[in-house]
């Protein structure tokens, strides 16, 4: 896999953490109630995390990463059966069945999301 | 809905080798059969939530869970260290059993919550950790799972 976008898939993972605490209710009580969390200094400490991370991507990335986080909550999207799962567009057959997938950095041509490829 | 239709008899391993925290998480992840770089991600996004808190709740259980994009449908195993391992739970006692939920970023069923919620359910009941002990076989654990009716 592409370094950067394992970075960028691992943005995204603590963002998707992140959001779920601050705007999912029923998540957040879960994680009070059954695993004694502090859901508001989870939310600190992954933000820094994020924060980290995203220093440590390349110039040219961060200035995509952060046209597209502007945008949009989710920078990276899932490529399942062919279709972005940000805008649900397929995306073109040589860029999904790729056998050396996510080995590049790829966006979707028609929203600009980075794309995971996944079965 | 119930937690029996989300296991398979290769997401059980009643008999877990590590000896850390680290250890037990890495073979956890591995009953899902995922390739390399996946279970490496899945290690350091686990690895976080366990940071933030262990998700050791007590009564020697553990549920260690995340949302990632490495998955595409919600995945669980269960794992058994027979020894314990110290785990930082809230009860600080060792975690002899251990339930790995892994969802991806967006489900169509939103199954993550309700799982995960079941699972701590079923964790409280007052006879679950000596009957998890007792089990000799992953049919029994599906078992279990089905009499709880959970
Ligand atoms: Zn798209």
């Amino acid at each position: 896999m592409h370094p950067q976008l394992e970075t960028l898939l691992e943005i995204q993972d603590l963002k998707t953490q992140r959001r779920e605490l601050q705007e999912t209710a029923s998540e957040r009580a879960m994680q009070e109630e059954v695993f004694n969390l502090g859901a508001d200094q989870a939310i600190v400490q992954l933000d820094e995390k994020i924060a980290e991370m995203e220093d440590t991507l390349p110039t040219l990335t961060r200035n995509r990463y952060n046209r597209i986080a502007s945008r949009y909550e989710r920078v990276m999207v899932p490529v399942i059966g062919g279709t972005c799962y940000g805008c649900f567009v397929s995306v073109p057959t040589a860029l999904s069945s790729d056998a050396d997938r996510n080995n590049e950095v790829r966006a979707c041509q028609n929203c600009g999301r980075f794309l995971y490829l996944i079965d | 809905m119930e937690l029996r239709e989300f296991f398979t008899e290769d997401g059980i391993n009643l008999d877990l080798k590590g000896e850390t925290k680290d250890e037990i998480l890495k073979e956890l992840i591995a009953l899902l059969g995922l390739d390399d770089k996946s279970e490496g991600i899945l290690y350091k996004m686990l690895k976080r939530r366990e940071n933030l808190g262990s998700t050791g709740i007590g009564k020697g259980i553990a549920i260690p869970h995340c949302r990632s994009l490495v998955v595409n449908r919600l995945r669980v195993a269960f794992g058994r260290k027979p020894a314990g391992v110290e785990f930082k739970a809230i009860d600080d006692q060792p975690v002899h059993n251990f339930f790995l939920i892994i969802a991806p970023p967006l489900e169509v069923s939103n199954q993550y919550l309700p799982v995960l919620g079941k699972i701590a359910q079923f964790s409280k009941e007052a006879d679950v950790a000596s009957r998890l002990e007792k089990l000799h076989s992953p049919n029994e654990f599906l078992g279990l799972l089905q009499e709880k009716g959970v």
